[in-house]
């Protein structure tokens, strides 16, 4: 027979479980960045150059093959990584080559980057060179930016750099 | 220290811990009750309830970038009550499976139950953590306020650093523009299919074990369904401000019990959570096989064919379904039982099952269909017979008891026997009908784990229905009761049993009732 008293201690033990859950469900607050600072975001999902040039088909084995086969020139696969700086003012943020995507580099490159930096104007340079065969960048941004506190500026690629 | 040494004693410290609080719960809840000793039961209870507070929320949920937050919102507050208590229970319920497995994992591990033939429980219930943690991270996602957006961002970032992802999984949350509608219907799959993953996985992990107790007491069931409606109308849960991608999450209210890896992330860096968890969760993996927790491995039942007729009761009483039956080698149309040395775990408990184990049989000796090499049926005879012959004076008791239980090294008396044994169900009921027919006692006491608790599930629930003759092969009616008393008080009951025996004694010494029932049984 279960008395007053087990009750009491059980609804106690109830709420030292369930107190502490519950609290633990939201509280205490966590501060994940502060809130001066402000995000840039770099996203840029892009194709590089294919690497060499297509030459014409011909000779012995390409007349042995069944008509429907037969291809007028005979382009490489491979496509050139891409290779991208992002600078602020003059402090650069980062510098990456990232080769493209699959067994014969013939895919996408993808870049993702998230940064936090203090709020504040600053001249953006964003450079990106997708052609191996080309010196330097041949693409490029430079923008005056003011950014906000908490405020996320997201540069991406498509066509050309923009920034959102 | 020594690392296995440090090792230990975490464990004995935890061992501890558990069994105070578990005797403090007892007073509270009384054994049949106590969540400690169901906390594999209380996460089953805490999973149906959020599935199907899941069930309701689902009907009222939009799955679009809009309608998300919204249809959350609206449920809370323009349902009146019902839809803020379904949601609140929806949360609070996950968050105490999550406690509740935590605990359970810990207790297994205090208890040194996870190896040997429990290595399959131990191993099948690691990734279920994982499909946990999956779980409740994506209900959090879907709701779609700030926490979801940094759960968002912070998991996204989190698995592009494997070498799987072509393209970056944060790309999809860059700013407001980025996202799609069909990413809510994905998650909405995931946070449907996931779940259902996981009760699958908690079947497997059931399995291998037999009478698996998978709902908890009513009464604690009852008393937890009060306290979450308690706390779901005082404190009910509620979304943070809708989520925007194009400002940054700078403070957030977290969930600590599910969400406690994604600050890890945010200070050591992805790769290091992830090298961090795997590598934990392979600890825990190959945990039952380390050499230092490696327990020594005990012979395993052994079935005698020309005793076995193959009734059965060993096959209903293995905690392990370790024990089959087969052909009989040389009866024909009869069967005999074999026992599996992948799932035998030596309790003994079938031999207390077998009716071959009964004293009172006219043999020379007294081999059993079935018995474990560690203390066999034949020497557990004259162990007790030799152990009685030595009492003296009046009150003489027989105690029965566990190796996981009491420990019987300053009980023993003149007039107070004692034996252990890897489980008390090991004891056939006929053992006791003899040493109190043949006058070798006054009383028997068996004792054990507590109620609930039996280091090898059903040790003493067996015990108990043998007892009132609800499970063969039970204690013959003729031997009177006031005679026989059971005590499952576990390790930290050694005092009371203490005080238990001599009230027992002083009962035996002192009561006529009982001095006439032994005199007219012997």
């Amino acid at each position: 027979m279960v008395k007053p008293g087990q009750y009491l201690g059980q609804a106690l033990l109830f709420g030292l479980f369930f107190l502490p859950l519950v609290y633990l469900t939201s509280q205490p607050v966590y501060l994940r960045q502060d809130p001066q600072l402000a995000t840039i975001k770099v996203a840029v999902r892009h194709a590089g150059a294919v690497v060499g040039e297509c030459v014409a088909a011909g000779g012995e084995a390409y007349d042995k093959l069944p008509v429907n086969m037969r291809r007028p020139e005979i382009c490489p696969r491979e496509r050139s990584p891409l290779r991208l700086q992002l600078r602020l003012d003059e402090q650069t943020l980062f510098s990456v080559t990232e080769p493209a995507s699959g067994l014969h580099s013939d895919g996408v490159s993808s870049v993702y980057r998230r940064f936090t930096v203090p709020t504040g104007r600053y001249q953006l340079s964003m450079l990106m060179n997708d052609d191996v065969a080309v010196e330097g960048f041949n693409w490029q941004l430079e923008q005056e930016i003011e950014l906000l506190p908490a405020q996320v500026m997201v540069v991406s690629f498509k066509g050309g750099f923009r920034i959102q | 220290m020594a690392p296995e040494h440090r090792g230990q004693a975490v464990k004995s410290a935890l061992k501890h811990a558990f069994n105070w609080l578990e005797s403090q719960f007892s007073r509270l809840f009384t054994a049949q009750c106590n969540p400690l000793y169901q906390l594999g039961a209380m996460s089953f209870f805490y999973y149906w309830i959020v599935a199907i507070t899941g069930v309701y929320l689902f009907i009222f949920f939009e799955t679009s970038i809009s309608g998300a937050y919204a249809s959350v919102e609206q449920i809370t507050h323009e349902q009146w009550y019902f839809g803020g208590v379904m949601r609140s229970f929806h949360r609070y319920a996950s968050a105490a499976m999550g406690i509740c497995v935590t605990l359970h994992l810990l207790r297994e591990f205090a208890m040194d139950r996870y190896s040997g033939v429990r290595w399959f429980s131990w191993v099948s219930g690691i990734p279920l953590l994982w499909l946990l943690f999956a779980s409740a991270i994506g209900g959090y996602w879907l709701v779609w306020d700030v926490q979801a957006q940094y759960i968002a961002i912070t998991t996204a970032e989190w698995f592009d650093v494997l070498p799987i992802m072509v393209d970056p999984m944060a790309s999809n949350f860059l700013n407001e523009a980025s996202l799609s509608d069909r990413f809510f219907s994905l998650l909405v799959f995931l946070h449907i299919g996931i779940p259902l993953a996981l009760l699958l996985g908690m079947f497997i992990h059931i399995k291998r074990i037999s009478n698996v107790r998978t709902n908890p007491a009513r009464g604690l069931a009852a008393g937890t369904l009060l306290a979450m409606l308690v706390i779901s109308l005082w404190r009910p849960a509620l979304s943070q401000a809708p989520a925007n991608l194009d400002v940054a999450v700078t403070e957030v209210g977290l969930d600590w019990i599910f969400l406690n890896p994604y600050p890890l992330i945010d200070d050591w860096g992805p790769g290091t959570v992830w090298l961090l968890l795997v590598g934990l969760s392979t600890l825990l993996t190959i945990l039952p096989w380390l050499p230092s927790r490696r327990p020594q491995q005990t012979p395993i039942a052994v079935v005698d064919p020309a005793n076995c007729n193959g009734c059965g009761w060993c096959l209903a009483d293995c905690p392990y379904e370790a024990v089959t039956l087969k052909v009989h080698d040389f009866k024909p149309g009869r069967q005999q039982s074999v026992v599996d040395p992948d799932l035998c775990i030596s309790c003994g408990i079938c031999a207390g099952a077998c009716p071959s184990s009964s004293p009172f049989r006219h043999v020379d000796e007294l081999i059993t269909g079935i018995s474990i090499p560690s203390l066999h049926i034949k020497e557990l005879l004259p162990l007790t017979e030799s152990k009685l012959r030595e009492l003296q004076g009046t009150g003489r008791v027989m105690v029965y008891g566990c190796d996981h239980g009491s420990d019987f090294a300053n009980t023993e008396s003149e007039s107070v026997a004692c034996i252990s044994m890897p489980c008390t169900a090991l004891v056939p009921p006929a053992f006791i009908d003899y040493v109190l027919r043949k006058d070798l006692a006054d009383g028997v006491m068996i004792s054990g784990c507590c109620e609930g608790d039996c280091h090898y599930r059903l040790g003493n629930t067996w015990m108990n229905q043998r007892f009132n003759e609800e499970r063969m092969p039970i204690l013959r009616t003729r031997v009177p009761r006031k005679l026989v008393r059971t005590r499952w008080l576990g390790v930290q009951g050694q005092a009371q049993l203490d005080r238990e025996i001599l009230e027992f004694q002083h009962y035996l010494r002192h009561d006529t009732d009982a001095q006439a029932q032994a005199i007219s049984h012997g």
